[in-house]
């Protein structure tokens, strides 16, 4: 059983104040700077603490899951500022001014942060990534995504995607493609995020050419997961869109579950999503609930 | 022909108000802004606010009361004729509203977006009314203000969606359990109702007693979740029912045909306030063609209750100052569509608070310039006829 978090986490307090002080002209980026070492420092300590098995960043830097991705390429940039799903947070859309958007470099370390052990990456899916743009998935894989991917050090790539079990027009064979454009480099992971995945489970989800694929519990029925499912399922367990701290006892029960119910031998335990839509307090209680949540697993196993 | 002008709700706080809300020490351009403004708005008694920011350690509530005097002459002197404060007395809309309810705890600061974030609280017992929370500030500006006032109170649907809840939605079981959809609607109605029963009716009759004659209800989450529409229509009237005072409700930065056919029920509502120049073009023309942003106000039109529209002209995400003449072309439309001036009211399309003073009242003052213009040219227009 392994856990870890994916997916934008939020910026401590001290970190808001100096974002909301530089636009006002009231602090220097170079303050902001150090207090986001600061805040990468104690995440990386807070993943330590919890036992987490692979480090993130966290994304501080990210104003949104697509913003360094959108400046860093030609041809795509930010459209209007567009409700993430329905939450309150919002994001700028990507827009394509081109039919063929190329990335012009990859994301430096502002972006993806260095980090003191075996890593795990976030970055939207193609299919996420071409919302809106008009530009095919496959293209935005293979043009902006890869190149990415191929440059990193890492354990594992999660692709997030928020929008496509949200679809009715889709179906998981439309990802086949940009993902196997994908593979080759780090092992890659689906993460359907905040979502009922019954549709594309029921429609082949866990056959794609990926090495884990992510499913939000709070959305979907267990019974709805594939017996014997052969890959990593990153199972969706701390709802990050809640403020409720999880009982990580009814969540070893629920791993338990999958594994004797469902039949699934690997398991990774993660948030359903982005942390980013709760305070840092509560992120860090739910990181370390996740950590206590791989030991009540083998107290429940045992 | 008249038509009326009116503010939305929030401005911009002036930075010797911020600065000592937050601790700040002041420096002389603040006391200069102070000097300034009371001297181009003819803030009474403003010399008195200049030698307290100068002696130091001024007193917050007082400080505020004298950011409230400030944003009513600033609407008022720019020619705006239905007013309030710019909620300068209020923390923000949604913090101020559960910081004085019993029910909620704070649960920290959530993105916005970009580096904007807000204050996010979460519903641990039932909800209800500490003490009715805006009546010592508009106390003071029936004292203060010179032209007829509108309150702005923030709705129960928008409270509710903006919260975290940790006490009617089942906080156990919910894992693996499936996406229990019909479980969450009932948590969130009941959330809701309540605070429209026991938190902002007992708010608008406290206000309705203290002489308030138009309470403007402020839900710009109405349309967070399509499928919720039918709450916050049934919160609204659960506020407003049999209550005697003009109600109106504001809605922004939305995909506005989400709300049909729901509002057809909000029969309470005399006026819908809603943003539409964030989607329009700047040219000039009073064609559909001419104007993309409004193509939806037929529908408010139609209402069965045949509500006011509160048509917004301003956008209020850019510095940008609106032409008169672009102003009077976004009226001239909709008078058009509507058939009946009478059923248009004028104003920006949200609160001015992200824009600086200046821009503001630039912006206020070429709404109520293009306001003439379109009365003048539906005047001109009638004798023709």
């Amino acid at each position: 059983m392994k856990a870890f978090a994916p997916g934008i986490y939020p910026r401590s307090e001290k970190l808001v104040q100096a974002t909301r002080d530089l636009d006002r002209g009231r602090t220097s980026e170079e303050a902001v700077d150090e207090q986001v070492e600061r805040d990468l420092a104690e995440l990386v300590a807070v993943q330590q603490q919890a036992g987490l098995d692979l480090l993130t960043d966290g994304m501080l830097r990210w104003q949104d899951l697509f913003r360094p991705l959108l400046d860093a390429s030609a041809g795509l940039e930010t459209g209007p500022l567009t409700r993430f799903l329905d939450t309150n947070t919002f994001y700028r859309a990507p827009h394509a001014t081109t039919a063929t958007p190329t990335l012009g470099g990859p994301l430096d370390e502002r972006y993806i942060a260095p980090l003191p052990g075996p890593r795990l990456v976030t970055l939207p899916s193609p299919f996420a990534l071409s919302q809106g743009t008009g530009v095919p998935p496959l293209t935005i894989g293979e043009n902006v995504l890869k190149p990415v991917v191929e440059a990193l050090d890492a354990e594992l790539v999660v692709l997030a995607e928020p929008f496509f079990g949200r679809e009715e027009a889709t179906s998981p064979a439309e990802l086949e493609e940009p993902l196997a454009a994908l593979a080759g480099g780090p092992s890659l992971a689906l993460q359907l995020t905040f979502c009922d995945a019954r549709k594309p489970l029921e429609q082949g989800l866990a056959e794609l050419p990926v090495d884990a694929i992510g499913i939000d519990f709070y959305g979907t029925h267990v019974s709805d997961v594939p017996k014997g499912f052969g890959k990593l399922l990153l199972a969706g367990v701390v709802d990050a869109r809640s403020s409720t701290i999880e009982d990580p006892r009814e969540l070893a029960q629920f791993a338990e579950r999958l594994r004797n119910e469902r039949e699934i031998e690997q398991i990774a335990l993660v948030p359903n999503g982005d942390l980013q839509f709760v305070s840092e307090r509560i992120a860090r209680e739910k990181l370390l609930r996740l950590g206590q949540v791989k030991t009540a697993t083998v107290e429940v196993a045992a | 022909m008249k038509l009326l002008t009116h503010e939305i709700g929030s401005l911009a706080k002036p930075p010797w108000l911020v600065k000592t809300s937050a601790g700040t020490p002041l420096d002389d351009g603040d006391v200069e802004h102070a000097r300034s403004w009371g001297d181009k708005l003819g803030v009474d008694g403003h010399e008195e606010l200049v030698e307290t920011l100068q002696r130091g350690s001024p007193d917050k509530a007082e400080l505020g009361r004298w950011a409230s005097r400030y944003a009513l002459r600033l609407l008022e002197s720019a020619g705006i004729e239905v007013v309030y404060d710019g909620e300068q007395q209020r923390t923000e809309m949604y913090a101020w509203a559960v910081e004085h309810s019993n029910g909620f705890q704070p649960r920290g600061t959530v993105r916005s977006f970009d580096n904007k974030y807000y204050s996010k609280a979460a519903v641990v017992a039932e909800p209800s009314l500490r003490e009715p929370y805006h009546n010592d500030e508009f106390a003071f500006l029936q004292s203060a203000a010179n032209h007829d006032l509108k309150i702005p109170v923030t709705g129960a649907y928008t409270i509710a969606v903006w919260s975290y809840d940790e006490h009617f939605a089942p906080q156990s079981g919910r894992i693996g359990a499936g996406h229990g959809r019909g479980e969450e609607l009932a948590a969130r109605r009941e959330f809701a109702n309540d605070l429209a029963r026991n938190v902002i009716r007992p708010n608008l009759e406290s206000l309705i007693e203290l002489g308030a004659k138009w309470i403007q209800i402020d839900e710009p989450g109405a349309s967070t979740e399509a499928d919720e529409l039918d709450i916050f229509v049934e919160s609204f009237n659960e506020s407003v029912e049999g209550l005697d005072c003009f109600f109106s409700t504001h809605l922004c930065f939305s995909d506005y045909d989400l709300f049909f056919p729901a509002i057809e029920q909000m029969h309470g509502c005399k006026q819908f306030c809603v943003g539409f120049a964030n989607y329009d073009s700047r040219e000039l023309g009073t064609s559909g063609a001419d104007r993309p942003g409004y193509e939806v106000i037929s529908k408010f039109r139609d209402l069965p209750y045949e509500p006011i529209l509160g048509l917004g002209v301003l956008d209020i995400h850019t510095d940008f100052v609106e032409p008169p003449e672009l102003v009077r072309d976004r009226i001239l439309y909709a008078s058009e569509v509507f058939g009946d001036p009478e059923r248009i009211h004028v104003c920006p399309d949200c609160g001015l608070r992200t824009r600086s003073w200046e821009v503001a009242y630039e912006k206020l003052k070429h709404m109520v310039e293009g306001t003439k213009l379109a009365e003048d040219a539906l005047a001109t227009a009638g004798a023709a006829t």
